[in-house]
């Protein structure tokens, strides 16, 4: 009996190594532990054993139980990892073929800067407006200190629709509608579109602009330089070279026009910045107050400053866009390259 | 504005090189939009003397010469004829680049060695032709530069004014901010003439009818004067500020006007009718040719100075052709006058006529310059023409016009502008300017007298910004605003707008931007009914073309043409949106509104091209889809898609108008072929237009949270044999609408016709899903429930179960 079961080990211990698969290897253990197994079969035989064999030989069955089940659970794994390890080796893919990827859309360049503009403002307490942009003549011109036949509104080509009602030739009207609704202190943003009657290279008929003011007690020339100073590093990066110069709007005094260093050339002078190495970025002034008079600001009380500047030409030396005219071509291989 | 570096240095001795001066310039409001060095590039061009001239052995027309140009003397062949031995000439050396891109080389002409080339002025661009090579003054030094011996070494600033510095327009004004920078004194120009004996009061008179037009004319008579060329200095100078020279005694007025800032007309005396002056408003209806030959139909605001007969020139602007200096003038007339701005400006546009002196004199001329220019004027022409100037002046100024006293608060220079200059520091400001600067009533005020050339000066604020300019802005210290401010909410229309557009672009669509002006037929290219509300279009009084003459009532052509352009590019796979408003004139057609509208196009592949992607085309669902998702985003329910009454550009079995609470939205679907056609459109292309005003009032409020069941659900699919009219839409509201218990969802998973189904039927599949918030769902209450959804179906729909 003893020397069966020493035989049957052997046997089974080889088999069990043997087996090149977990199929065979589960084969195995039927053969051996299962129900009409060799070791079943062995284990039937110890009815004709005496009483003093039978534990003895009953614990050496148990044992060599054990022994094998162990050896199965342990070959098992090996061969397991065996599979997956062959799977895997033959499941290689190209990982450089193109991903599957949602078409991408894209906002337009001018949103796009219209809303980081509007971003910077907004955190420094600035509110955003909007107005018509048919207006009247009143809020585009009138309002803002530029009377008729005033040479001042040959600064602007503009678009009639009535002797009374304009395309509005700049946001600033805005500022008069917002200063006509709410009273000091006021902290507004207005983008907008606008049109002038201008059309080559270099202007188009229809553009965009941002328009920002902001009037409260004791509002200084110095804040003005301090608020578009802080924007101008926001937008185009810390280290921005910039400067004011004095320049004439008939809604401001004093006023200015802000260059940066050019972003092309860093200040050394090119072909953008006419070899000035200062490009042209924003007009501003403390509101004239002529314009406080006529949305009944008192001027003894109140002061501020407004500002605005072209979203075309700051989306232009963000992005590095040549033409002006791709902005309103709208070809798909140029707006998708802004795609967020 | 151009003005000289070199004209400038003889009013103010100012130590600035040219590229300084222009900067400082730019600092203190003057920008500097050009400076051009006038010869430039041109040293090796040299003073050299012939030597000897000989004829060319080879060649009739050419002379050989020996030139010495200071160091070594050199041959040079010549094709010109004025020339002798002993001359000094301008040498253009080998390497000089003439004007013109002409390049000089050293050559052989004729076998004969050429080291260079004489130079003409018209080669040089000193003169528009020229007869032969330019000989020069026999006592300049050899080997010079040509420009710098001759003095003509000079620099062109353009100056980009703005229109409140009138004072500007003359070089005299630019030096006088030149001299308030340096801290040097402005000289003005002499004028130092003898008179004759006759009285000009004895030959001719000046009466001014129209005094508010015209508060001041003066006028000198000069007499004998030879008409003929300027001299080379004063063509010169003219060309460098960008005038061309018509004869010495025109060159002069512009000259003046140049310097001093005040425009002048010469008229030749003998044309003048009776021999006086009138200075008085047009007969409505008169004619009057202007210098140029261009005739003009006069108003009855038009200025004109007449003589004792007729209009002899429209006021300010320019001269008459009847009275115009011509060859044989000996007896000059010369005006200076004072008009009125807004009379000249408002003259100047409705005749079209815009001229250097319309300019000045509509921006604000200097009414105390009148005798400065005019005593000028008349001592050049005098000199240049060899006149002599009659005695006397006259000056018509009746009533003198008072320049502003001005009070300034020096506290409140100092505080709106955040810079500590006392009234000391302010009052050398402004006298560095001209301004006259006494203490004023208080110890913190100024009194500022307003000099006659800054008619921009009429209030404090003025002041302040002068103040501002000459203390230099880069000197005012920058800080952040103190105060604070309440910042709103953004209206819900801004708000929308974002959601919508960030939406938009989430689903793959790019952002497109067209003009908002289109041509009036735009519409018709849409088939819309002639009554449709969206022809009626706000016009443009002043269109740049006829195509853009209109105001957008819709987006949809503009997108349209977009689409098609981009096909024309090969791009044909689109998404593209544009959320803008469009302008509908209101019924009173004073008014107008402008509504937001977003309007999107699909077409092409539902996938980016790929190799793991299908090639499916999108179709209307892709659209709906969309809508559905926006709707989502934007808390919209109870969304009807109503496939009656759509627009006559969809197609319409596959497009609908999507309405709520009787209030339609938008519609969407595929757009008509004939439409596709018109625009060149050669594949199938979906439309959605959204009425993004309705929107705003229909958007939801922020939706609640619902909580989660923790028991399992218990799904049941049901394939309905519907007829074939029946719509989904019907399915699904019988779902909503039968109060079923436990459903959680439902969902129309498979539509089917063909083999197994009988003509006029389909199979539409449903997959239910029940679910509890408190226990697991037995067997028997789901199928109650599910069969109770049925027999609904069944019964209202005559639906039968596959």
């Amino acid at each position: 009996m003893k020397e069966r079961l020493q035989q049957l080990q052997e046997e089974a211990l080889a088999a069990l190594q043997q087996a090149a698969d977990l199929k065979s290897l589960q084969d195995v253990r039927v053969q051996i532990l299962g129900k009409k197994g060799a070791l079943t079969e062995v284990m039937k035989g110890m009815r004709a054993l005496s009483v003093e064999e039978r534990p003895v030989v009953g614990s050496l069955v148990n044992t060599l139980k054990d022994r094998l089940e162990t050896t199965f659970v342990v070959r098992q794994a090996e061969l397991k990892k065996q599979t997956i390890a062959t799977k895997l080796a033959s499941e290689k893919i190209d990982v450089t073929l193109p991903g599957r990827r949602a078409t991408a859309g894209s906002k337009h360049p001018i949103t796009l800067v219209t809303e980081d503009v509007v971003d910077i403002f907004t955190r420094l307490g600035f509110s955003v407006e909007e107005g018509p942009e048919i207006e009247q003549d009143f809020y585009n011109f009138e309002a803002l200190n530029i009377p008729k036949d005033h040479p001042a509104r040959d600064m602007q080509d503009t678009f009639y629709i009535s002797d009374d009602l304009v395309l509005r030739t700049h946001t600033s009207p805005v500022q008069v509608r917002s200063m006509l609704k709410k009273k000091p202190p006021v902290r507004v943003i207005a983008p907008g579109t606008v049109y002038r009657r201008d059309s080559d290279l270099t202007h188009s008929p229809m553009f965009h602009q941002i328009e920002g003011f902001l009037v409260d007690d004791k509002v200084t020339f110095g804040d003005l330089k301090g608020v578009l100073t802080h924007f101008l590093k926001e937008f185009f990066g810390e280290g921005l070279g910039v400067r004011f110069r004095p320049s004439f709007f008939p809604f401001t005094e004093p006023s200015a026009e802000v260059d940066i260093a050019c972003v092309i050339c860093g200040g050394k002078g090119c072909r953008v910045c006419s070899g000035t190495g200062w490009l042209e970025i924003l007009g501003c002034g403390m509101i004239d107050p002529a314009v406080f008079e006529s949305v009944d600001y008192d001027p003894a009380t109140y002061s501020g400053f407004a500002f605005g500047m072209g979203l075309e030409r700051i989306a232009m030396l963000r992005y590095g866009v040549n033409d002006l005219r791709l902005f309103f071509e709208n070809d798909l291989r140029f707006l998708k390259q802004f795609n967020v | 504005m151009i003005v000289t570096y070199n004209w400038l240095k003889e009013f103010v001795d100012f130590d600035y090189a040219p590229q300084e001066l222009c900067d400082r310039l730019t600092m203190v409001g003057l920008e500097v939009d050009a400076l051009e060095e006038l010869g430039g590039g041109l040293d090796s061009v040299i003073v050299a003397r012939l030597d000897a001239v000989e004829a060319h052995p080879d060649a009739d027309r050419l002379t050989v010469c020996q030139v010495n140009n200071g160091s070594e003397v050199v041959q040079v062949v010549c094709g010109a004829t004025n020339h002798k031995a002993g001359d000094l000439i301008a040498l253009a050396q080998p390497g000089s680049v003439l004007p013109g891109d002409f390049k000089i080389k050293k050559s052989k002409i004729r076998g004969q060695v050429s080291q260079g080339m004489l130079c003409s002025e018209k080669e040089l661009a000193l003169a528009e032709d020229s007869p032969g090579i330019m000989i020069l003054p026999a006592d300049l030094q050899l080997g010079r530069p040509v420009f710098e011996a001759l003095g003509l070494k000079d620099y062109q600033i353009e100056i980009g004014l703005t229109p409140n510095r009138p004072d500007c327009l003359s070089v005299v004004g630019v030096a006088r901010e030149v001299a308030a920078m340096c801290g040097k004194q402005l000289t003005l120009p002499a004028a130092q003439f003898a008179e004759a004996a006759e009285q000009i009061s004895d030959r001719t008179s000046v009466s001014i009818e129209a005094a508010e037009y015209c508060p001041r004319y003066a006028a000198r008579m000069i007499q004998g004067v030879k008409i003929g060329p300027s001299p080379d200095w004063l063509v010169r100078r003219l060309e460098a500020v960008g005038m061309r020279s018509i004869n010495n005694v025109v060159d002069v007025t512009n000259y003046v006007m140049q310097e001093l800032g005040h425009p002048l007309h010469a008229f030749d005396f003998k044309l003048l009718h009776e021999g006086r002056i009138v200075v008085k408003c047009a007969q409505p209806g008169d004619k009057f040719t202007t210098l140029d030959n261009q005739q003009h139909n006069m108003v009855a605001e038009d200025l004109m100075i007449c003589d004792g007969q007729r209009p002899v020139a429209m006021a300010g602007i320019m001269g008459g052709l009847n009275s115009e200096v011509q060859a044989d003038t000996e007896t000059i007339l010369l005006e200076a006058a004072y008009f009125k701005p807004t009379a000249i400006r408002r003259s100047s546009k409705r005749h079209g006529l815009h001229t250097e002196s319309s300019h000045r004199f509509e921006r604000g001329a200097d009414i105390d310059m009148i005798p400065v220019a005019l005593e000028r004027a008349a001592s050049l022409i005098a000199e240049l023409g060899q006149g002599s100037i009659l005695a006397g002046i006259i000056d018509n100024y009746p009533k003198t016009l008072a320049t502003p006293l001005l009070t300034l608060d020096v506290n409140k220079a100092q505080a709106l502008l955040d810079i500590p200059a006392d009234c000391d520091i302010i009052q050398t400001l402004l006298e560095s300017i001209g301004l006259q600067v006494d203490a004023g009533k208080t110890t913190s005020t100024l009194q500022v007298r307003v000099p006659s050339f800054r008619p921009d000066l009429e209030r404090e604020v003025d002041l302040i910004e002068e103040i501002a300019r000459l203390y230099g802005y880069d000197q005012i210290p920058t800080t952040m605003p103190t105060g604070t401010v309440d910042a709103p909410q953004p209206p819900p229309r801004q708000q929308i707008a974002k959601k919508l557009r960030n939406a938009m672009v989430e689903n793959g669509f790019s952002e497109a931007l067209n003009y908002s002006f289109v041509a009036p037929e735009s519409l018709a290219k849409l088939g819309l009914a002639g009554d449709d509300p969206r022809s009626v279009q706000v016009k443009l009084l002043n269109p740049l073309s006829e195509d853009q003459s209109v105001m957008r009532t819709s987006l949809v052509p503009s997108l349209l043409e977009t689409v098609s352009r981009n096909l024309a590019y090969r791009s044909r796979d689109l998404r593209l949106f544009e959320l803008r408003p469009v302008v509908l004139p209101q019924a009173d057609a004073k008014g107008s509104r402008e509504e937001l509208c977003l309007t999107a196009v699909i077409c092409g592949r539902r996938q980016s091209e790929g190799w793991a992607q299908s090639a499916d085309n999108v179709d209307f669902y892709d659209l709906k889809g969309l809508v559905e998702g926006l709707f989502s985003a934007l808390n919209i329910d109870q969304i009807v898609y109503d496939q009656e009454a759509t627009e006559a550009y969809l197609h319409p079995g596959k497009s609908c108008r999507v309405v709520k609470g009787g209030k339609v939205l938008g519609c969407f679907g595929e757009v008509h072929p004939q439409v596709l056609d018109v625009f060149d459109i050669d594949q199938p292309l979906f439309l959605l237009e959204l009425d993004v005003e309705q929107l705003i009032a229909g958007a939801g409020e922020i939706s609640r949270f619902k909580p989660l069941s923790r028991f399992p659900d218990v799904m049941r699919d049901s394939a309905l044999l519907l007829d074939e009219t029946v719509s989904a839409g019907q399915v699904t509201e019988i779902i909503n609408r039968t109060k079923v218990k436990y459903l959680e969802n439902a969902v129309l998973f498979d539509l089917y016709t063909g083999k197994g189904i009988p003509d006029g039927k389909k199979s539409l599949a449903v997959r239910v899903r029940y679910r509890d918030q408190e226990k697991t769902l037995t067997e028997e209450e789901v199928s109650k429930s599910h069969n109770k959804l049925i027999r609904s179906l069944c019964h209202q729909l005559g639906a039968e179960i596959r």
